[in-house]
């Protein structure tokens, strides 16, 4: 590379001035200050948000196990009637929810939110308003699906929600609408955060972190935020037909009209079994992070480590028909998932191997983190030899849906993802609230979780091959289950106490305690270069990192971070501000400015979750009302935040770097956010062409006859009006750039009645063909892909309009024109799914000879 | 474009495209991923179609052939990681140095061992292939 920056020949720092770092510090401090009082709740910083997250999603854990020792208690001695069926079955399924999706996948966000800006020596994550909107999505969308349990109405259908139980509103009432509801709504959350991370490892490491540099944790958070990418959408889009199907009475799991209750469990599962993934990575990262630490050296064997997460990241999407074996699929069709789920025991077994030998070569020292650690690595490899067995699809047929699977599952998640977050609890407790936390109740919890733990759940093996399924209310005394089941329930109860004593720990008021010293631990990762007393900032100045340990391998970092002699050691402008780098070498490639404390991401979160919530209720009128309070929250908080254009077009960003303030195009991480949303949206509309796919190869007849097809006249002039308005916004930016604000602005208002004429042009197509989606799978899968277009033209039509004004209002110029080109990203996706649903309609039936 | 000062390095994107510098580490295990697909649709469809207990002797060889081909591509692959990354396949690495060539042979070393693992994890999908007789 010929215009490489070569970052370690930069000029020397200024000599240091006591004033002139004084008056920079105090700069800093004005503009990353946290609100104070009720005004918290403005807050924005990761630092903020992270710990807010962290807080509610155990909170959330809790809550769950407050229900698994209901769950236990009711099941300790035979023919129990402590709690009614219909509650039990409340119970477990709130249990099982609550666990994955408002414990285990929020405080991977959590803790990735709270640790990866500083592990990266960066102020904040690039879109910080967007961690607060999701961190309120969360919350909202968790407290309604938790609270339905106290009226009696919580989802009762089990965590997985299967059709026709969940179809039928005979058989399951308002809590399976709230469980969909609720749950879409913390999706959106999740995805929020999963962008805000891949952009983050991806764009915001500080200056020269190579791709080899990457600290192993960062490299988790990518390869999880991009499952999150591919494994989230599949079940949105199957939310969106079970909803249809309870809402609307649309035929897409009722046998009777051609639907199939299979389809939903295999867009649970193609969510549902990387999910599972998703939830162990980031917590097998907290031991990568944690080891080298206690064992004073660097991971034996970072790259396959890499290897590890990455080919883990892939298998796992091709193990999801194992939770499906009983289902009657072809044999031929088993064995694959079975090859696959035996596969990723491969990767899986490397970070375990590479952990113990980072363990052999080193004297690792005694902690409460290490015992943690220890004991998660025992749990999850004994999960992981049932896993191993359960792969197995003869062995499956009999244990399936019995404990032995309760069993297994809860070896793997409490070994490979709860240890290892109580691991990260001790060991960077010290990091946010600078005190140590009591290494001897430190030990009392681990203990007792981890004794109890192994009380409670080894015995379920052995009721699991005795006959006892799961999800049983009570069972006779003659089953023989009694005693295990017993010992089950004290284990359980024992480990509640384990638990007990560690949230106390952590809880414990400890005002008046001494603050730790820097770096208490000895750590290499720059999360621990921040200075105690702690401040807002994150970091003093962003540091150059040439090392994969900065702490151990930079030994002038410290002093030369505190005396602000790297980059954007100043606040002049009295704006928070980041640096972007590339991805391959991590060269600075401009100042990114982002937002402050705000309340427009709080009323944004709060009216998105009144849709959702009002939608459970068929509110329809107020649904709409919220929606529009939603859309105008965003578009001010857009308006307000983003693609501000810079007061000067570059700025001196500290040892003679001179940086751009303003970026657009693949340069700016609005791009990438935008890139990467879109990936997942594609993700979701693969689901519904899935789901064509499967009525077409599971249906013998789902294709109807040629009379019965939409028309391919108005299907082809929909499709040309369609390209038409992608064709505008492309012109809009050629002109944009050419300087002709005026017809950028005519194309953009134009693409907009090109859109609805568009779509006018499908619906008929549908409409004329006497196509009625309460009839037929196929009818009601043809209406969803319109509804699908439509929903996204509708979004596509506030972007355009919302680009012209800013055009108008020279916010967004010829010069700096990032919402224009982001925009015009957004309508290739837009055509791509166009062109799609097209071929499915038009082409598709008649290449298979329905003309 | 952003006004740029001469200092200040082009956009990362077509590098890492041209390079195929990131997108080298996914192209393997791409490859599993179509060929774990394709193998289970055209088993599925077959079985689905032509009803239980058909036999499985031409979607046997698609699988199988299918599997060469991929697992040709992949050995591709490898020869690019090698050759173009200078990729090693050795249990201790330590690529820590800042450089590019550091760089490139870092992802290189994590291009290689992702091929064989997507090598291995494909045979594991051909062998029901080769074993179950009808659907």
């Amino acid at each position: 590379m010929t215009q490489e920056i070569d970052l370690s020949k930069l000029p020397p720092a200024e000599p240091y001035d006591k004033a002139r770092d004084e008056a920079q510090r105090a700069r800093l401090m004005k503009v990353w200050k946290t609100p104070t009082g009720w005004r918290r709740i403005s807050a924005v910083n990761n630092s903020s948000v992270g710990k807010w997250y962290l807080l509610t999603s155990f909170a959330f854990f809790t809550f769950a196990g407050f229900l698994a020792l209901l769950i236990r208690a009711q099941l300790a001695v035979p023919n129990n009637d402590l709690l009614s069926q219909s509650l039990y079955n409340q119970l477990f399924t709130l249990h099982g929810t609550a666990m994955m999706f408002l414990f285990a996948v929020p405080i991977f966000e959590a803790v990735a939110i709270l640790i990866l800006p500083e592990i990266l020596g960066a102020r904040d994550l690039p879109f910080p308003r967007l961690s607060a909107f999701g961190y309120w999505c969360f919350l909202i969308g968790g407290l309604f699906v938790c609270g339905s349990v106290f009226f009696g109405v919580a989802p009762d259908g089990g965590w997985f929600m299967y059709t026709p139980l969940s179809s039928d509103p005979d058989y399951s009432g308002l809590g399976a609408d709230i469980w969909l509801l609720g749950l879409s709504f913390i999706e959106v959350s999740s995805i929020a955060a999963a962008v805000e991370l891949i952009v983050g490892v991806l764009k915001s490491r500080p200056p020269g972190m190579r791709l080899n540099l990457i600290p192993l944790y960062c490299w988790y958070v990518l390869v999880v935020a991009g499952m999150i990418l591919f494994a989230f959408p599949p079940l949105i889009a199957g939310d969106l037909l079970l909803e249809m199907e309870r809402a609307f009475n649309w035929a897409f799991f009722d046998p009777d009209r051609g639907g199939d209750p299979l389809l939903w469990q295999h867009l649970f599962w193609i969510f549902g079994h990387p999910e599972v993934y998703i939830i162990f990575l980031p917590s097998i990262a907290l031991i990568a992070t944690i080891l080298p630490t206690f064992a004073g050296r660097p991971m034996v064997g970072h790259s396959w480590i890499v290897l590890s997460a990455v080919g883990v990241a892939f298998l796992s999407f091709g193990l999801w028909v194992h939770h499906m074996f009983t289902t009657g699929l072809p044999e031929i069709s088993l064995s694959f998932f079975s090859a696959a789920s035996e596969a990723v025991a491969v990767p899986t077994g490397i970070q375990i191997f590479c952990f113990i030998a980072t363990m052999l070569v080193s004297k690792v020292r005694r902690s409460v983190p290490m015992l943690f650690a220890g004991g998660a690595l025992a749990i999850f490899v004994f999960g992981g030899l049932t896993g191993v067995m359960v792969a197995l699809v003869p062995f499956d047929w009999q244990a399936h849906d019995s404990y032995f699977v309760v069993a297994h599952l809860h070896y793997t998640l409490i070994g490979g993802m709860l240890f290892p977050l109580f691991a990260g609890v001790h060991y960077w407790y010290p990091f946010v609230t600078q005190k140590r936390m009591s290494d001897k109740l430190g030990r009392w919890s681990f203990w007792l979780m981890f004794g109890g733990f192994n009380l409670a759940f080894l015995p379920m093996h052995w009721t699991g091959v005795m006959g006892m399924p799961r999800r049983v209310w009570t069972y006779d005394v003659s089953d023989g289950w009694a005693v295990l089941n017993m010992v089950s329930t004290i284990g359980a109860f024992i480990f509640a106490s384990g638990f007990v004593v560690l949230a106390v720990n952590v809880l414990w008021p400890r005002g008046k305690a001494p603050l730790v010293e820097r770096n208490l631990w000895n750590a290499g990762t720059m999360e621990w270069s921040a200075e105690v007393p702690d401040k807002p900032w994150g970091v003093r100045s962003i540091p150059y990192i040439h090392t994969r340990y900065p702490l151990w391998e930079q030994k002038e970092l410290l002093g030369e971070m505190d005396r602000g002699e790297w980059f954007l050691p100043d606040a002049e402008e009295g704006k928070r501000e980041l640096i972007i780098t590339d991805i391959l070498d991590a060269r600075p490639l401009y100042v990114q400015r982002v937002g402050g404390p705000s309340y427009l991401t709080l009323g944004s979160a709060f009216c998105l979750g009144a849709v959702f919530i009002l939608a459970t209720f068929h509110l329809w009128t107020l649904t709409l009302l919220f929606g529009a309070g939603f859309i105008g929250f965003t578009l001010w908080w857009l308006w307000t935040g983003t693609s501000e254009i810079p007061e000067k077009p570059e700025k001196e960003a500290g040892r003679g770097l001179v940086l751009p303030t303003y970026a657009q195009g693949n340069n700016s991480p609005g791009w990438w956010a935008v890139f990467i949303t879109m990936t997942g949206d594609m993700t979701a509309f693969m689901g519904l062409v899935f789901s064509y796919f499967f009525y077409w190869t599971a249906l013998p007849d789902f294709l109807p006859g040629a009379a019965r097809l939409p028309g391919f006249g108005w299907l082809l002039v929909g499709l040309a009006l369609l390209l038409a308005g992608w064709v505008t916004a492309l012109l809009a930016r050629e002109r944009l750039t050419a300087g002709g604000t005026g017809q950028a602005m005519a194309l953009l208002v134009a693409g907009v009645p090109l859109g609805a004429l568009g779509i006018g042009a499908w619906g008929w197509a549908a409409r004329s063909a006497g196509f009625d989606p309460t009839e037929t799978s196929f009818d009601a899968t043809v209406w969803v892909l319109i509804l699908w277009m439509g929903l996204h033209l509708l979004l596509d039509a506030v972007m355009r309009l919302y680009v012209a004004a800013r055009v108008w209002r020279s916010r967004c110029t010829p010069r700096y024109r990032a919402d224009s080109v982001n925009l015009t990203l957004f309508t290739h996706f837009l055509a791509l799914t166009a062109v799609v649903i097209f071929a499915l309609l038009a082409l598709f039936p008649m290449l298979m000879g329905v003309v | 474009m952003a006004p740029r000062n001469k200092t200040v390095p082009p956009g990362d994107a077509p590098r890492v495209i041209d390079q195929g510098s990131v997108w080298i580490l996914v192209a393997a295990p791409s490859i599993w991923a179509a060929h774990f697909l394709l193998s289970y649709w055209v088993a599925a469809i077959w079985c689905a179609k032509l009803g239980r207990g058909t036999t499985l002797m031409e979607p046997r060889w698609i699988i199988a052939g299918l599997g060469a081909l991929c697992i040709a591509a992949i050995i591709g692959l490898a020869v690019l990681a090698i050759r173009r990354y200078g990729g090693v396949f050795v249990i201790i690495e330590e690529i820590t140095e800042s450089s590019e060539r550091a760089r490139d042979r870092f992802v290189g070393h994590v291009a290689l061992l992702l091929c064989v693992l997507s090598a291995v994890a494909i045979l594991f999908t051909v062998i029901p292939g080769m074993v179950l007789g009808e659907c």
